[in-house]
């Protein structure tokens, strides 16, 4: 799994980020109404609220894709050594960690991180997508309900009263539906501790991953709801790096992964032309803007 | 010819799936419910485990002790329900017992790797060294061993040692408990995702709740029937039957496997010490009741004419076995039949008789269950390979609860369970495929068919690499 973390080499980090730095200024603005299209992002998917749990349905590839991310989130929090080693290898291996994960929908990725022991607050903006999780905890794992919380907030609210708080933030499935990329990483880089993760998975922005991926999924297989991904929206490995590398966050592992329709199956793979996981750790106190 | 050479054991899976099946369906009403721990919970409320075990037979068992040995499901509570009185113990002094299994390596390093290894090893077990196979109709002939007999083939155990064996790594789990005498009535499964537990009630009132309900009940399994999966099954209107027989002086170590294939079915002798081997007889249901039922003298006598008895041949297919060997450049002498050793009594009371058949179920899993061994695939024994089967679904279950656990994910999640089926499948069908092809194959003396299944088998033996890709499959490597 280390094979990709070389990408976190030092050159990177000196990029020029001039084009990113003024946006900064711009999220810290107090709660704004949605704009239109964020709106209509947060639709779609409350459209599919009721589906959200059902391991058969559009939701199908994101139930299959806890096979990796849940370890790969689970493997990357021991690898900072913050794990006890008694907890290592047990279902209590993120016993006291405080996870924030940042557009949680259904709740699917929540639930299983709670079940091994973590402290997990999901924030979401469509407030169907938070019933729906709440409904599910509270019917089929009511053991995990004094560990999850959710809240129908946005990430850069939530930042300020959870500043420095967490020791993850995970923004799973989530980039590639967001306009403002940089502001939503500021503020869930500014939850976190010093020394804590970020995780973050999406699709690639390149031409396999937009045929496999929205062609492909979409129009021809019908795997996922049509409009789901747009072209402009996603975003490449190194371009996330970018970002947080100005946000003095070192990022430590990306590792490409690919989804096999026909077995319902996610895997790694040696590139990450499709999709990937990226692992990013926020260093100790030093002066970014 | 797949599967040609797994010629190993034989009982195995149907005789345990029978004994299973009854021990749970038999009704009787159940009184003296006892646990392991001896406590004796009689509240009337449903009492909750992670998992529960419906079945406690040699794959059942075995399951409940590799899973208080996996460290990452150490938290898990267990209950291994079975439908027999409490085992009463194996005694490796007293005589041997007819049914026996042949286990191949795989096996043995799960018994290993759940430290009942040393316990069989203690007391009795009889390694195979090599095993040969031969027909009625033709010279055909195949023999399996390692390079110079360095290791073993198979090793012939009997069922009540692995069974005591394993039970005792089971009783000295923390985390596992064992209720006798339980007779599942009925069992509710969580139909969609979002009910999350299986229910079980036994016979006797009790209920209980589970994330995970794993059948292991045989043949006939209750938990399968619940699950509503298609089963594809066929009864071959054959018995085998097992008996212990005691050898003449010619046995000599007696590390052979023998099996011969005769126009109704496989007669196999599976060595059990020097002087002692077990009896596996597939044959027609009539001449089963009737082989039973002989004298002991007569039955020997059936026995050894049943091994050297020479049937009508079919010469075409003769003649192609002897060029084909000959253009090897081995000549008639060098693969000559060997003959077992000649068999010269049977222990009193050790015949018995038991149905084959073929089952498979189309699924292994759905949302809070997942099926194991016989209740899932009950092959022929010809092969020995039903019980091996079993054990390896045990290791592939455990391995991927384990992983599963690790990932967050319910016990009784089908996402998740659905790897256990993939790995078990892509295993079990091949085998399962070839087994059944092999007794189809030895069922008939149509003289094309003849020919062929003598080339193949011809083949294979002088052909080592595809030979040792077959022992390979066979022995579990």
């Amino acid at each position: 799994m280390l094979r990709n973390s070389l990408f976190a080499s030092g050159k990177l980090r000196h990029l020029p980020a001039i084009a990113i730095v003024p946006k900064l200024t711009r999220s810290s603005s107090t709660a704004k109404p949605l704009d239109a299209v964020t709106q209509k992002e947060v639709r779609h998917h409350e459209n599919h609220a009721s589906e959200w749990w059902n391991q058969n349905g559009t939701m199908s590839a994101l139930h299959a894709l806890n096979e990796i991310r849940v370890p790969f989130i689970r493997d990357g929090i021991v690898s900072r050594g913050i794990v006890k080693p008694a907890y290592v290898n047990t279902t209590k291996v993120l016993f006291g960690q405080n996870i924030l994960e940042v557009g949680c929908g259904g709740g699917l990725l929540t639930e299983h991180l709670a079940r091994l022991g973590a402290q997990v607050t999901g924030i979401d903006l469509g407030v169907k997508l938070i019933e729906a999780a709440r409904e599910h905890v509270k019917c089929s794992s009511p053991e995990l309900a004094n560990r999850v919380v959710y809240k129908m907030e946005p990430v850069d609210q939530h930042a300020k009263t959870n500043c420095e708080c967490y020791d993850a933030v995970i923004v799973s499935e989530v980039l590639e539906h967001v306009n403002d990329k940089v502001a939503l990483l500021e503020a869930s880089v500014r939850t976190l501790k010093p020394g804590g993760s970020i995780f973050i998975t999406t699709l690639n922005k390149t031409i396999p991953s937009w045929f496999g991926g929205v062609i492909l999924s979409e129009y021809v297989l019908g795997l996922v709801p049509r409009g789901t991904h747009h072209w402009d929206k996603m975003i490449s490995p190194l371009d996330v790096q970018r970002i947080l590398d100005t946000m003095n966050c070192e990022t430590v592992m990306v590792n490409g992964s690919t989804y096999d329709f026909w077995s319902n199956n996610w895997r790694w793979i040696n590139n990450n032309q499709m999709c990937y996981a990226l692992h990013a750790v926020k260093q100790p106190q030093r002066e970014y803007n | 010819m797949l599967g040609v050479l797994r010629i190993q054991g034989a009982l195995a899976s149907a005789g345990q799936s029978r004994l299973l099946s009854a021990r749970l369906l038999a009704s009787k009403s159940s009184t003296d419910m006892t646990t392991s721990r001896g406590e004796s919970t009689q509240s009337p409320a449903t009492e909750h485990f992670d998992i529960i075990i419906g079945g406690g037979g040699l794959v059942g068992t075995t399951l409940a002790a590799a899973l208080a040995k996996n460290s990452t499901l150490a938290d898990k509570k267990v209950l291994l329900l079975e439908g027999a009185p409490e085992f009463r113990g194996f005694n490796p002094t007293g005589p041997y017992q007819n049914r026996v299994s042949a286990i191949n390596h795989n096996s043995i390093e799960l018994f290993k790797s759940i430290d009942a290894w040393t316990h069989i090893e203690s007391a009795r077990y009889k390694p195979v060294k090599q095993m040969q196979v031969w027909e009625s109709n033709t010279d055909a002939l195949i023999q399996f061993q390692h390079d110079n007999f360095a290791s073993d083939v198979a090793c012939i155990i009997e069922n009540d040692l692995i069974l005591d064996a394993v039970y005792a790594r089971v009783k000295e789990a923390a985390n596992v408990e064992i209720l006798n005498k339980a007779r599942i009535q009925c069992v509710r499964l969580p139909k969609d995702s979002n009910s999350n537990l299986s229910e079980l009630q036994l016979q006797d009132g009790r209920s209980f709740s589970c994330d995970l309900l794993i059948g292991a009940d045989g043949a006939n399994s209750v938990v399968r029937k619940e699950m509503n999966v298609d089963v594809f099954s066929l009864n071959y209107d054959r018995m085998g039957l097992v008996a212990t027989l005691e050898l003449g002086e010619d046995a000599c170590d007696n590390s052979v496997a023998w099996q011969r294939f005769l126009p109704n079915g496989p007669v196999a002798l599976l060595p059990l010490t020097d002087r002692l081997s077990s009896l596996v007889w597939s044959t027609t249901n009539e001449q089963a009741k009737m082989l039973q039922a002989l004298p002991p003298a007569e039955f020997v006598d059936a026995l050894n004419e049943a091994f050297c008895r020479q049937y009508p041949r079919v010469e075409l297919a003769d003649k192609a076995v002897q060029a084909l060997n000959s253009l090897f450049g081995h000549n008639a002498t060098q693969h000559q039949v060997q003959y077992p050793p000649r068999v010269c009594g049977v222990q009193d009371k050790s015949r018995a008789t038991f149905p084959l058949g073929f089952l498979h179920a189309s699924s292994y899993v759905c949302n809070g269950a997942a099926l194991v061994g016989d209740a899932a695939h009950r092959v022929h024994p010809l092969a020995g390979q039903g019980v091996n089967l079993g054990f390896s679904d045990v290791r592939f279950l455990v391995e991927s609860l384990a992983t599963g656990a690790y990932a967050g994910f319910k016990l009784g999640d089908k996402q998740h369970l659905m790897k256990y089926e993939r790995k078990c499948l892509a295993k079990n069908v091949p085998i399962m495929l070839g087994v059944h092809g092999l007794h189809t194959l030895y069922s008939t003396q149509f003289s094309p068919v003849v020919l062929l299944r003598s080339l193949g088998l011809q083949l294979t033996q002088n052909l080592p690499p595809v030979k040792n890709l077959f022992m390979r499959g066979a022995m579990g490597q």
